[in-house]
């Protein structure tokens, strides 16, 4: 088959998609509350971009924007345990320890972004594969992934997240030999167990040779990798570990509702691969209720971050992350009266979660009414 | 099934605590009454052999834990268990007054923004349920505490009674009884209504920080829920019967509507009673949730690791339980 032709079929195929992705968008620009949420997240992309503009980092911290700008006159005259209200100077005021609280909610955007982004990003993409690999394959496989997704959602989030935060060292020595073996162990067991055609075989003999090489060197020379380990990674991990279960869940109702239906039928009786078969026949057909909860997880994560932050599990005192700021403050604003004339430092990053979170939820919310087939055309 | 992943939790637990130096895992196994602790932590090593590899540790672990020994709680100076008992009750009066509130607001609230859809009731309650589900929870104590306790004086600033009334429990002439440990009812039990009503004027903050953030989920729940009932034939057909809007709408669709929004009251209330934890560190509660907090802060493992376990068992079984309920809400799984 020649590249124009291949191109000419895909866009035949893809048509139906483009039309629904123009509608899907039509629908989104109907909804007021749709556009209201994509404002705010707009506005704090632009914030995040801006950092450096709106708050540059200040040359006494050798230009690491991570570290919130500490007034050093403050500290001198009023010592660190008062905080001092909004000034021209300090716009927001500070906190605790005289950490500007201004630069400490533009930079703690950026933060946000990351930690959302990340765990939703990647506990998605884990939650995925897992999901469909025990959908699809279902057996002996579906059983142990699943009772695996049971035994994670058990915990609740926030006390499993504390646990696996306090427990995980600040650096641990990563044997990469070990972790290879892990994995290419897990995909010959799991090729072995699937469908024995060639591309079966050839998948097998590829990590094959990888488990023969990582025992080789687990056995003679083991590579060992020292990672250190921040303490907001260390929340990213956590939330991470603890997040990816729900997808998998959701992602293996979706696939087992689709995987019986004839076009899945179709493409497996006329030949092509069980990869092929997931990516362009399944997949499509599931994974938007997937991006509906992700793009409401976004807020949940946040709000998860920010709380362990506040109960003194974030990231340290100097670092700009919303949770982290208001956390700096604590002992002053649940200590009776203080929490009055104390008001901007929990009041304004405090806003900035909430509007963070408030506009993550109106998109995902907006995007279920457009996603679902169910709600949709009515 | 349900031992599978009972077992799994204590197995993922016991693979968090590992990742402790020897000597916090040691606290785990101490118990009784302790005076020296760095003698007492030698002697757990020796005796609990926890240099020994993984596996032979979780039996050693397991049974302790199926003995009822948690370990012992640097923070509060007593063992964890005893230190669980003495908490809770004050976690328990919040979720007494939280959990009716939560279910019933939130019930109701989803079912008028269901029938009234688009209408002003559905707009209003979808906004509040998205704003009370986006917002922090520290915020929002936080903000009441400032505004009701600082501003307007309505509301103590935190605690879970007046100054006064502790004194006078603690004082032994008082001949003040712990019937069951919960303040709220023993100032009942005792004759002294005054103290129930002073615990539930130190409650009305942290109940309503509570069901402000809890109660969105079920808004939400029981709207989509009661949306799709609404859309099934035979609501067509017990319209068509000609029965009332009322009889329809209560008897038929919300009966229906109720069963996914069992499932998350369930999970909602074993939530709940496993502690409130940023609630209760914001109004200085004292419950179950504050002392994790104060646990966390003292590196108190063998607090955290117990509290861990404790939670996910009290989830499981509140699944359970969950499980049983449906036969009463849906015949359909009794006939089976």
């Amino acid at each position: 088959m020649s590249l124009t032709s291949r191109w000419e079929d895909f866009k035949t195929g893809m048509r139906p998609r483009l039309s629904e992705w123009r509608f899907m968008l039509k629908r989104m620009r109907q909804s007021n509350l749709a556009m209201a949420g994509l404002i705010i997240i707009l506005c704090f992309i632009g914030i995040a971009c801006l950092a450096p503009v709106l708050a540059p980092p200040p040359a006494s911290n050798r230009g690491d924007p991570w570290i919130i700008p500490q007034d050093q006159t403050y500290l001198k005259m009023i010592g660190p345990n008062v905080p001092t209200p909004p000034t021209v100077q300090h716009v927001f005021g500070t906190t605790y320890y005289q950490y500007d609280i201004y630069y400490g909610c533009i930079w703690g955007t950026i933060t946000a972004f990351r930690v959302g982004l990340t765990v939703v990003g990647i506990s998605l993409i884990a939650g995925v594969i897992i999901g469909t690999i025990a959908a699809f394959y279902g057996g002996v496989i579906d059983e142990i992934l699943m009772r695996f997704t049971d035994i994670i959602l058990a915990f609740p989030g926030l006390v499993l997240s504390m646990a696996i935060v306090l427990a995980f060292p600040e650096a641990i020595p990563l044997n990469l030999s070990e972790l290879f073996l892990g994995i290419s162990a897990f995909f010959v067991l799991i090729f072995l167990g699937l469908k024995r055609d060639r591309t079966g075989a050839i998948w097998v003999a590829g990590f094959s040779v990888i488990l023969v090489f990582s025992v080789l060197t687990y056995l003679y020379h083991p590579l060992i990798l020292a990672l250190n380990i921040g303490k907001l990674d260390k929340v990213l991990i956590a939330l991470t570990l603890v997040s990816w279960p729900s997808y998998a869940r959701l992602i293996r109702g979706e696939v087992l509702r689709v995987k019986n239906e004839d076009f899945v039928e179709a493409s497996k009786a006329s030949g092509s691969s069980d990869f092929r078969t997931i990516t362009r026949h399944i997949l499509p057909n599931s994974i938007y209720p997937v991006f509906i909860v992700a793009t409401l997880d976004i807020g949940s994560v946040i709000l998860t971050a920010a709380a362990l932050a506040f109960i003194g599990i974030g990231s340290p005192p100097y670092f700009p992350d919303w949770g982290q700021i208001v956390s700096n403050s604590e002992s002053v604003i649940t200590n009776g009266v203080a929490i009055v004339h104390n008001f901007y430092t929990f009041f304004i990053p405090g806003m900035f979660i909430a509007m963070f979170v408030v506009g993550w939820n109106l998109l995902g919310d907006a995007l279920r009414d457009v996603l679902d087939p169910m709600l949709r055309r009515r | 099934m349900l031992v599978f992943v009972l077992v799994g939790v204590t197995i993922l637990v016991f693979i968090v605590t590992m990742l402790f130096p020897i000597d916090t895992r040691a606290l785990l196994y101490v118990h009784g009454n302790i005076h020296d602790v760095p003698k007492a932590i030698a002697d757990a090593i020796v005796k609990y052999n926890l240099k020994a590899p993984f596996y032979v540790q979780y039996w050693g672990w397991l049974s302790q834990l199926l003995h009822g020994n948690l370990g012992w709680s640097i923070t509060s100076n007593q063992m964890v268990i005893t230190s669980i008992a003495t908490k809770w009750p004050y976690t328990f009066e919040i979720v007494l007054f939280a959990a009716p509130l939560i279910i019933f607001i939130g019930i109701y609230l989803g079912v008028q923004s269901a029938i009234h859809r688009n209408g002003p009731i559905d707009q209003v309650s979808r906004l509040l349920s998205i704003v009370g589900w986006s917002l922090p929870s520290f915020f929002v104590g936080l903000l009441l505490l400032a505004v009701f306790a600082g501003v307007l004086h309505w509301f103590p600033y935190g605690g879970s009674m007046t100054m006064s009334w502790t004194t006078f429990m603690g004082n032994p002439k008082n001949h003040f009884v712990h019937y069951t440990g919960v303040d709220l009812i023993d100032g009942l039990l005792n004759g002294r209504p005054a103290l129930t009503l002073d615990v539930i004027w130190h409650c009305v903050l942290p109940v309503i920080t509570v069901v402000t953030i809890d109660v969105a989920l079920l808004i939400r729940v029981m709207r989509s829920s009661m949306l799709e009932t609404m859309s099934k034939p035979y609501i067509t057909t017990a319209r068509a019967k000609g029965l009332s809007n009322k009889v329809v709408i209560y008897k038929h669709a919300r009966r229906n509507a109720l069963i996914p929004v069992a499932t998350l009251s369930g999970m909602l209330v074993a939530g709940l009673l496993t502690g409130l934890i940023i609630t209760e560190t914001v109004f200085g509660f004292g419950g179950l949730g504050q002392q994790v907090v104060r646990a966390i802060e003292n590196l108190d493992i063998p607090f955290i690791m117990a509290y861990t376990v404790l939670t996910a068992l009290l989830f499981v079984i509140a699944n359970l339980i969950v499980d049983i309920m449906y036969a009463y809400i849906d015949p359909r799984i009794r006939l089976d």
